[in-house]
């Protein structure tokens, strides 16, 4: 077991976000959350990383709780993660960006060579070669997001949470997307969590998907299974799931 | 903003010319410039160094600061006391000047650095008249509104002694070229890369495994003892110390000159700092209305130009290459 999740709770005032969520994460896995808007996902993902502080209940990473240490300390760990809003760091070249990734993980007496060689492979893996020194600020929000993936990869995670990677791409884009996804996975043994509102990506990439609704856990099970729940076709009322 | 292989691959050629004839220029100023010309360089080389140390937290790291004259007048301070009333040499004050302020850096750092932004910028702003404050009262030690007295040139290494202006002159070029390396070695280095990372976002950042905190209390620090190393060698070219040198307006000054210069660039606060001095030398007929002037010139330029006097340059050196 990768990742082991026990009665995590967060609460907001009077509004529970998150409420006695329980899931674990098989290495090797990748693993969707799903749900309408304002069902968790984010706070789940955020709880994680550290950026929220769970009220109650653990967090277990490799046998380490890691609930409520701070976001370099569970990136340390070895959980890396895309924001839902992509963030970059606007005036660093693309080859700058995943270069922060390497040395973060390298330490500062990493040799610029070898950080510069692994770089490169990852920008290639991704087919990024092209806008190496290009500022990340000038480009496209796919683009972006590749860049955000890119610096995650190059901090060697065991576990990669991405927050709505493919929001905003296109159906062609999706599939691109969806095979580098599974490329990762396999080539690098990178166990995944997605938070994805395309249906589409999401019935090809995983093995497994949590339904959230209101902070709870509304159902889990592989695609075929959920597709068929009715409590989660209820759940997205006139939404409707797409079926892939 | 050049990437960092660009730079190294674009120094030897075109940089190191406007560098040769600039360290050239450095050299031969004694040799034709008057006496008060050749006090003003030293004056102008010390803030040079003032700036580019707050460029390294404020342009690199991004953390605005009103404290950094604070630490040159800390380290002034500490200099001068320590080789007038403890008996040390201008050479051994510098080691215990560098830990002290260090120190003090640390303590002040810690729980300012926790807060952010605008925050962190007005907790500094206290700080530094909170130390100006103390060098004005604490009369024992500091000499209070009477000044401190009695400094000395620094002790002669071998036979080449420090008490003529133009040999303190060289001094003093020597410190701020191994300042300038200092920094420019690293703001290139990997830990420079960190230090811009959490300029650009402190929160993705900390997510991609960077202890934020600690980086910045570094930046910090460093900025710091190089401040108050510029300020011990102030202290013993002036050989009177006064508080009011070290007021507010002096970290306000390292600010301007670094906005004016071109934050983030090294070389902009240097040359800004050249400029600031000797405008303010000139315009030394009018002493209050100057830093109206000033002002007036700072907003001027940070609405036309915010990069400051580089962002200037790179624009007109872009016309030309697209005229040419």
């Amino acid at each position: 077991m990768l990742l082991k999740v026990r009665d995590l709770t967060k609460s907001f005032g009077k509004l529970v976000a998150v409420n006695k969520l329980n899931f674990d994460v098989n290495e090797g896995e990748i693993i969707a959350i799903i749900g309408p808007n304002g069902a968790g996902k984010t706070t789940t993902f955020n709880l994680i990383t550290g950026h929220l502080k769970p009220d109650t209940g653990s967090i277990e990473f490799q046998g380490k709780n890691i609930a409520g240490l701070k976001p370099y300390k569970v990136c340390r760990a070895g959980v890396a993660r895309t924001f839902q809003i992509v963030r970059f760091f606007p005036n660093l070249t693309v080859f700058e960006h995943v270069l922060l990734g390497a040395i973060s993980r390298a330490g500062l007496r990493a040799k610029r060579e070898e950080l510069t060689e692994e770089v490169d492979n990852i920008l290639e893996f991704l087919n990024m070669e092209d806008k190496r020194n290009v500022l990340a600020k000038n480009l496209t929000i796919p683009d972006k997001k590749r860049v955000e993936l890119a610096s995650a990869l190059a901090l060697k995670p065991k576990l990669l949470l991405l927050d709505e990677l493919m929001a905003g791409l296109n159906p062609a884009e999706v599939d691109e997307c969806v095979n580098l996804l599974k490329k990762i996975n396999k080539d690098l043994g990178i166990t995944m969590i997605v938070v994805e509102h395309v249906m589409r990506a999401v019935m090809k990439l995983c093995e497994r998907i949590i339904v959230l609704h209101y902070g709870n856990k509304l159902a889990e099970g592989t695609p075929e299974e959920i597709a068929k729940n009715k409590k989660v076709i209820e759940a997205y009322l006139g939404e409707g799931v797409e079926y892939a | 903003m050049k990437t960092i292989e660009d730079r190294i691959k674009t120094v030897p050629p075109t940089k190191l010319i406007p560098l040769i004839i600039f360290a050239i220029l450095m050299i031969i100023v004694p040799v034709f410039a008057s006496g008060y010309i050749l006090f003003v360089a030293v004056l102008a080389l010390l803030y040079a160094s003032l700036a580019a140390s707050y460029d390294l937290l404020f342009g690199y790291t991004g953390q605005l600061s009103f404290c950094h004259g604070a630490f040159y007048g800390i380290g002034a301070y500490t200099a001068a006391i320590l080789t007038v009333r403890f008996g040390f040499t201008f050479w051994e004050a510098l080691i215990p000047t560098c830990l002290l302020v260090g120190v003090l850096a640390t303590i002040i750092g810690y729980p300012a650095l926790r807060l952010r932004g605008a925050y962190f910028a007005v907790t500094t702003f206290f700080l530094a008249h909170f130390i100006y404050l103390i060098l004005l009262n604490e009369v024992e030690l500091t000499g209070g509104p009477l000044g401190f007295r009695g400094i000395n040139p620094p002790e002669p290494i071998g036979f080449i002694s420090f008490d003529s202006l133009s040999t303190y002159y060289y001094l003093v070029v020597v410190f701020f070229i191994i300042v300038v390396l200092f920094l420019y070695t690293l703001v290139n280095s990997n830990l420079g890369l960190i230090l811009i990372s959490i300029r650009e976002d402190e929160v993705l950042a900390e997510s991609m495994g960077i202890n934020t905190a600690v980086y910045k209390l570094l930046a910090f620090v460093i900025g710091a003892v190089i401040a108050g190393l510029a300020g011990a060698f102030f202290a013993h070219f002036f050989r009177l110390l006064h508080p009011t040198t070290f007021s507010w307006l002096l970290s306000e000054m390292v600010v301007i000159i670094t906005l004016v210069g071109g934050a983030g660039t090294l070389i902009g606060p240097i040359f800004g700092a050249g400029i600031v001095t000797f405008l303010l030398e000139f315009l030394r007929f009018a002493p209050e209305l100057r830093y109206v002037g000033w002002a007036a010139a700072l907003i001027v330029i940070l609405i036309f130009e915010p990069k400051g006097l580089i962002g200037l340059l790179e624009r007109v050196r872009a016309q030309i290459k697209k005229k040419g």
